[in-house]
């Protein structure tokens, strides 16, 4: 019984994550995937502002030596200034804020990364001739960075800020409250070239903005896709991985159980040919009709084995499997084991709870009379040596049928009441009273009954007996049938 | 020379049948259905060589009752003869280790009468053929 617990349990974890991602919100999908990959952009983007800030300290030095204005110590004090922001940037990344931490905080500080840039990138404008500074260009290509690693809604609201900024930093320099610094082209900028300039800004710092959007929006969007599949298909195999594994380990159980009644048949055999006994001697005798009943009982494994197979394959007989009565299904059974009980000396008790029928909408009549006849067949034969009594109760609501099997035999021990379901796996006092069993019984039992979308349940106290629970929807048709 | 005694321990009553009937043409021997069956009649008269079957109640019952008497300074050197029908695979693990079974052979079944009793007959000698009727 623990097996499919665990299964269902997985499969239901499995379904769970799949749905997180499935249907969690773009933002979430989006935060959850881009995580790792934002962590790793910031960092190169670190990177890069180290050379930027190098390059801004070069040039304010040694701008004089190749004919151009001297920016000193105007771009060295925004060299330094960058390099000391990126310097607290890459500790936060490296030190405070890992890939593991959530999408908000690594986007909170993309965001203000962007900003400090674009702040650093505008005194560099100003420092470098205004709106006719070779600069400006490198705003646009900060937006379509930006657009790449955070939301587009953001972008859109920086690129009216940018706006903004420029616009203002142009007007205070026309109208002298800022100093107009001579562009290092050594050009001087007419009002008409700068709102030129400015409208030129604005149309590529919106334009990049959508553009890039556009491009990268459904890369994006894949991405996204990709991952769930991914994640679907991992699940999947894992699954797979578990059937498979499950399968070899019942494949090796079932060999393992033909095999030892299989050593015994062919050392009996071998014995007999090799003279060690007459089979017209008694011994002889007594050996053949051993190894006849052990014959029997491989047969017995081998037709057990068949039935949970068809079980597991989910054997849909119709038309005939429609409207079933647990009652007949249970009198049937009565009448067939009721020889078996006298002999062993076992009173046969049937309890009908309620009045009426338990009548199932859907049910395949054999393997129930396999399952119920084993159970009550257990109970007669795992009752104490001398016999005793076995209850076959049925109760009966609007929507289950309970058939309840009870009896006073040799019980379970605690340990093994979960792990008497599981395929070959028979209690040691079992063994002692019959030394035949398969080990199927129960296995098919719940088989049964988790075909008939039921379930069963086992209570037992060693030495006092043994009460077996099967409860049935009676409304219950496999989706696979509803479908035909 | 006198019969040796051979204690054959096997959950099995067909195959414990017929190793006896093997087993019966030059020793004496007693047989028991479980570990604990298999201790107390070592314990009641230590026989010569005792065959342990692997799984009886448990799993490793076999084992078990061999460490047992490996361990009880009495029994420590009674010869033992572990017999498994389990797959070859776990066999290979079973080689005779004194870490890990301690059993002086092992055989896996389904047995030869002839390889069991050229077995028996390194450990305990050839034992003696039954006095004719």
């Amino acid at each position: 019984m623990t097996e499919p617990t665990g299964t269902r349990n997985h499969s239901q974890g499995a379904a769970g994550s799949g749905t997180r991602h499935r249907g969690g919100s773009k933002r979430d999908r989006f935060s959850y995937i881009f995580a790792w990959e934002l962590h790793e952009r910031l960092l190169w983007f670190c990177k890069l502002r180290w050379l930027a800030a190098a390059g801004l300290a070069l040039a304010s030095v040694l701008g004089p030596y190749f004919s151009m204005p001297s920016t000193y110590p105007s771009l060295a004090v925004v060299a330094a200034l960058v390099a000391i922001y990126n310097l607290i940037f890459v500790h936060v990344l490296r030190e405070r804020l890992g890939p593991e931490k959530d999408y908000a905080a690594l986007r909170g500080l993309a965001i203000l990364q962007m900003v400090t840039d674009l702040a650093a990138l505008f005194f560099t404008v100003h420092f470098t001739g205004g709106c006719a500074s070779p600069v400006l260009p490198f705003v646009v290509f900060h937006m379509a960075i930006g657009t790449i690693m955070i939301e587009t809604r953001i972008m859109y609201a920086l690129a009216f800020a940018v706006s903004g900024a420029a616009a203002s930093l142009f007007t205070l320099e026309h109208l002298g409250v800022l100093a107009q610094i001579p562009t290092v082209a050594g050009g001087q900028s007419t009002v008409g070239s700068c709102v030129l300039s400015m409208a030129m800004l604005v149309v590529l710092v919106f334009g990049v903005v959508y553009l890039t959007h556009s491009v990268t929006g459904r890369f994006k969007e894949r991405n996204i896709e990709l991952h769930n599949t991914t994640t679907e298909l991992q699940h999947a195999l894992e699954e797979q991985e578990q059937l498979e594994r499950r399968k070899s380990h019942y494949m090796r159980i079932s060999a393992h159980q033909l095999r030892s009644p299989l050593g015994t048949i062919k050392t009996s055999i071998q014995v007999l040919i090799d003279g060690y006994l007459d089979p017209g001697s008694p011994d002889g005798h007594r050996l053949l009709e051993g190894t006849a009943a052990r014959v029997d009982s491989l047969l017995a494994i081998v037709n057990d084995l068949l039935e949970l197979a068809k079980m597991r394959e989910g054997r849909a007989r119709a038309p005939w499997a429609r409207e079933v009565s647990v009652n007949q299904i249970l009198a049937d059974i009565f009448d067939a084991v009721d020889p078996y009980a006298r002999e062993a000396n076992v009173e046969l008790v049937p309890h009908f709870i309620n009045e009426g029928a338990a009548v199932l909408d859907w049910a395949v009549p054999p393997d129930l009379v396999y399952a119920f006849e084993n159970l009550i067949h257990n109970a007669i034969k795992y009752s104490k040596p001398g016999g005793g009594t076995v209850t076959v109760a049925l109760g009966i609501d609007r929507t289950h049928a309970m058939v309840v099997v009870a009896d006073n035999g040799i019980g379970i021990p605690a340990a093994l009441q979960e792990d008497v379901f599981l395929e070959f796996v028979r209690a040691p006092n079992a063994k002692h009273v019959q030394a035949e069993g398969t080990g199927l019984g129960l296995s098919i039992v719940r088989e049964a009954a988790q075909m008939h979308g039921g379930k069963v349940s086992l209570e037992s106290v060693e030495g006092l007996g043994t009460t077996v629970t099967v409860v049935l929807p009676l409304h219950h048709t496999p989706p696979e049938i509803i479908d035909r | 020379m006198a019969r040796p005694t051979l204690l054959v321990a096997d959950d099995d009553p067909i195959f414990v049948h017929s190793v006896a009937a093997v087993l019966r043409t030059r020793y004496h021997v007693r047989t028991v259905a479980n570990g604990t069956e298999a201790l107390a009649a070592v314990e009641d008269d230590p026989p010569d060589l005792v065959i342990l079957d692997v799984m009886m109640d448990h799993m490793s019952e076999g084992f078990d009752v061999a460490r047992t008497l490996r361990s009880n300074d009495a029994t420590a050197l009674i010869p033992i003869i572990i017999l498994t029908g389990v797959d070859r695979v776990y066999n290979l693990r079973m080689e005779v280790d004194e870490s890990w079974v301690p059993a002086d052979r092992y055989l896996e079944k389904p047995i030869s009468p002839e390889v069991l009793m050229e077995m028996v007959g390194e450990l305990v000698g050839p034992g003696e053929a039954k006095p004719g009727p």
